[in-house]
């Protein structure tokens, strides 16, 4: 399977060493934000495109001059390329990144994965991985769903057979991973694998790094709803990984999938509900364009919309405000993301009815122009309460994990 | 719409000790003095309130919460007050401290009339006075520009005022009645004593029986002037903010007391063998209750601290609060009757308390609807 727009050299090239980056961890948070928006005058490289063929390889540009300049992976200890910031800090930067309109990252790498490989890899795969995985050199899928394992994820079924020893012998890999967003142009996937008996559910769950260029390794991309071919199924047979490219223990593999670091869940929110409030400004140009503003009804749902949007930050900062005070992010923290998936969903099919009969045309017609944005979110945040936890898991999570209230599920 | 610095926002939710304590010392009382039999036995009596826990609630310095300390009161902030609503809301307490503690007392602040201030504040913070606040009339509308009810000058320099109020709260137990009255200048506030000739008050059979509300009809009754002739409207608005903000901390308290039950009964009630609590039907109510309660909360707050703080948001996030708790607390209410089912709809079950108060207060001070009407038009929408 070929990749598109990987033209990056090779990872070694040009990588600076811990040391050479300024820690900015001890500085007052005037003097960061400084920094900060000094580094954005100079380095913004501009609106993000939105065609797909030249998109990558501009946000993998940005991403290693952040890397390279020392701003990237806030929560990140340094020694390992990132920040080593202070929740606070972590806060403003997230706040000055959205405020600046900064591209985002082509992956998720400082979401999830990497604090995976942080948390549970060894030094020498720390070593290997993370670095080129800030600077998006090295470009990571995750392998986690499967046709038979959505929701109930602990059903996966992909088998890895460890032949030798767990410390030096391989694991033989054999099944089909699916929904693996950017699994196309990926270099490594972050994979979990059956290695107990079927039973074992989420006691028998292995996590290993897979090298996509492996023989037996093919990518099936997937076309979405809205025409992008952004997620893939892999399917894997026969795939051999190194036990070195285990991640954690033998059948311990199953916290990688939840993992999540520090505070950076809580901070980084806090500026998806600044680039909403945007969002919901950009909503209402469109209904003043559109003549709609002194309709009642339409009054009524703007007044709505700017509700969600405000709330999404009052929450977000109601988190932070625990953070920062050296609590724990409370209950307010897990409403957080359902919240954010049902109102960009909503907030779509919003700025949809305000397009009128506009509204029947693809996002590619000239009549709509840069109102295109808008029905290409209407079909992308169909995905927002599905992805990463459909909205009902979610549900069932604060149901349980939160307000106490028994499972209907054998775990999870 | 501008963005409010995050880690500044950080800080309003960042309680102190001194908010806790205030919040604990809140609970404990009126899991004492206000526990369901007795909101159930004022319920029941005309006045609705009863004087001794009101002079307990003044002793404990909470009924002048937000008289500056020169007048008698705490001079506590309106973050100080959401506290104490939010408590008196999980309680269903039955007492004036809406109509006179915060509407009354913040029309009188709000006002721009020192002597007035001087003259009311320390009654209304110690107590001895109950005072309300009369705006609504034939027409529901708590906009200033709304009144109809007349003054006329009396040529010595006092009013009288012609006119019919609506859903007056407490009116009936009040001895001190601010009206809303319309001049040829505009709309003025005006203080009515109990007493006074030409004054009718008469209970008004209301849905929510925990919060009495009465029909106030005035005949050339003699009133006294607060603040500028024909000038009350700004001051109004400011009024109502505060007292929006305070009344969408009391339905975030309620809101969060309903769940509170819904829960409790979902883990213990069986059907089909197993904790109603264990189906996802329930589940997810539950979820997105606590979803409701939480931003309803914050959203209360937020209102709260912009009033402390003195932003140009105030009366966005007021009416932003005031909207969404109302139907944040109105659906946890009516859900928690869903998960009770049959015993959720008896009269004996407080479910229906909480239902009915969640009902008042989303219409009182202006609907939903109408707050965010308000919002958009205060955004430039």
């Amino acid at each position: 399977m070929g990749r598109t727009g990987l033209t990056a050299p090779p990872a070694e090239d040009r990588l600076a060493e811990p040391a050479d980056l300024p820690d900015r961890s001890g500085l007052a948070e005037a003097a960061f934000r400084a920094e900060l928006r000094a580094f954005l005058r100079e380095h913004h490289p501009g609106p993000t495109p939105s065609e797909r063929s030249v998109r990558l390889a501009f946000l993998r540009a940005w991403q290693a001059t952040l890397t390279e300049l020392g701003w990237v992976a806030p929560g990140w200890p340094r020694r390992w390329g990132g920040m080593g910031l202070p929740a606070a800090l972590q806060a403003i930067y997230h706040r000055e990144m959205a405020l600046g309109r900064a591209p985002v990252p082509p992956t998720n790498a400082v979401g999830i994965v990497g604090p995976a490989v942080l948390r549970d890899g060894t030094d020498a795969q720390r070593e290997r991985y993370l670095r080129p995985m800030l600077r998006a050199d090295e470009l990571w899928c995750q392998g986690f769903s499967e046709p038979e394992a959505g929701s109930d994820l602990a059903a996966l079924r992909t088998r890895a057979v460890l032949d030798g020893e767990a410390r030096d012998g391989v694991y033989r890999v054999t099944g089909r991973k699916i929904w693996s967003t950017n699994a196309p142009v990926a270099h490594r996937m972050l994979l979990l694998a059956r290695t107990g008996t079927p039973e074992s559910r989420s006691r028998g769950i292995t996590c290993l790094v897979v090298d996509m260029s492996a023989p037996g390794v093919r990518v099936r991309p997937l076309r979405d709803m809205t025409g992008a071919t952004v997620f893939a199924e892999v399917s894997l047979d026969d795939v051999v990984v190194p036990a070195a490219d285990r991640i954690g223990a033998h059948d311990g593999g199953w916290r990688c999938a939840r993992v999540t670091l520090g505070h950076e869940r809580s901070t980084s929110l806090t500026a998806a509900a600044l680039r909403y409030q945007r969002v919901v400004g950009d909503l209402v140009d469109l209904a003043r364009r559109r003549g709609a503003t002194g309709d009642p009804a339409v009054r009524q749902e703007l007044a709505r919309a700017v509700t969600g949007a405000r709330l999404l930050e009052l929450n977000g900062a109601r988190v932070l405000g625990r953070v920062l005070g050296g609590r724990d992010p409370g209950p307010v923290s897990s409403v957080n993301r359902l919240q954010h998936a049902e109102f960009e969903q909503w907030l779509h099919e919003l700025a949809v009815r305000l397009l009128g009969a506009d509204g029947l045309l693809d996002a590619a017609d000239p009549r709509l122009g840069t109102d295109g944005r808008w029905v290409r979110g209407f079909l992308r945040t169909r995905g927002s309460t599905i992805g990463a936890g459909t909205s009902e898991m979610q549900r069932n999570t604060i149901a349980e994990k939160v307000l106490g209230l028994p499972t209907d599920r054998e775990e999870s | 719409m501008t963005a409010t610095a995050q880690t500044e926002l950080a800080g309003v939710f960042d309680f102190g000790p001194e908010h806790n304590e205030l919040r604990a010392t809140v609970r404990r009382f009126l899991a004492d003095r206000s526990p369901e039999a007795e909101v159930r036995r004022l319920m029941e009596t005309d006045d609705g309130y009863d004087p001794t826990v009101w002079r307990q609630l003044a002793s404990l310095g909470l009924v002048g919460l937000l008289v500056p300390e020169h007048h008698g009161g705490a001079g506590s902030g309106c973050v100080e007050l959401q506290i104490v609503c939010e408590e008196m809301g999980r309680a269903l307490l039955c007492a004036p401290f809406m109509s006179s503690a915060v509407l009354a007392t913040s029309a009188l602040l709000h006002a721009g009339d020192e002597a007035a201030r001087a003259r009311y504040l320390p009654g209304l913070a110690d107590g001895s006075v109950i005072g309300t606040l009369a705006i609504t009339e034939e027409s529901g509308s708590w906009s200033a520009q709304d009144v109809a009810t007349r003054a006329e000058a009396d040529g010595r320099g006092g009013y009288t005022l012609t006119g019919q109020k609506l859903f007056v709260l407490d009116a009936v137990v009040a001895s001190l009645v601010l009206v809303l009255a319309r001049t040829e200048r505009g709309p003025g506030l005006f203080a009515v004593a109990a007493g006074a000739p030409g004054l009718a008050r008469e209970p008004m059979a209301t849905l929510d029986a925990t919060r009495k509300q009465a029909r106030v009809t005035l005949d050339a009754t003699p009133a006294t002037l607060v603040g500028p002739d024909g000038g009350a409207a700004a001051g109004l608005a400011a009024a109502l903010d505060v007292a929006a903000a305070a009344l969408a901390a009391e339905q975030a308290g309620g809101a969060r007391r309903v769940l509170e039950m819904a829960v409790e009964y979902a883990k213990v009630r069986e059907q089909f063998g197993r904790p109603i609590g264990s189906y996802q039907a329930i589940k997810h109510k539950c979820a997105d209750m606590l979803l409701e309660v939480e931003s309803a909360t914050s959203a209360a707050y937020a209102a709260g601290w912009a009033v402390d703080a003195r932003t140009d948001e105030v009366g966005v996030l007021a009416s932003l609060a005031k909207a969404y708790c109302s139907e944040a607390y109105y659906h946890c209410a009516a859900e928690n009757i869903q998960v009770h089912g049959g015993v959720g709809f008896t009269w004996e079950h407080p479910a229906q308390l909480y239902f009915k108060r969640a009902t008042s207060t989303q219409i009182l001070l202006g609907s939903p609807t109408y707050h965010r009407e308000l919002l958009a038009r205060r955004l430039g929408i």
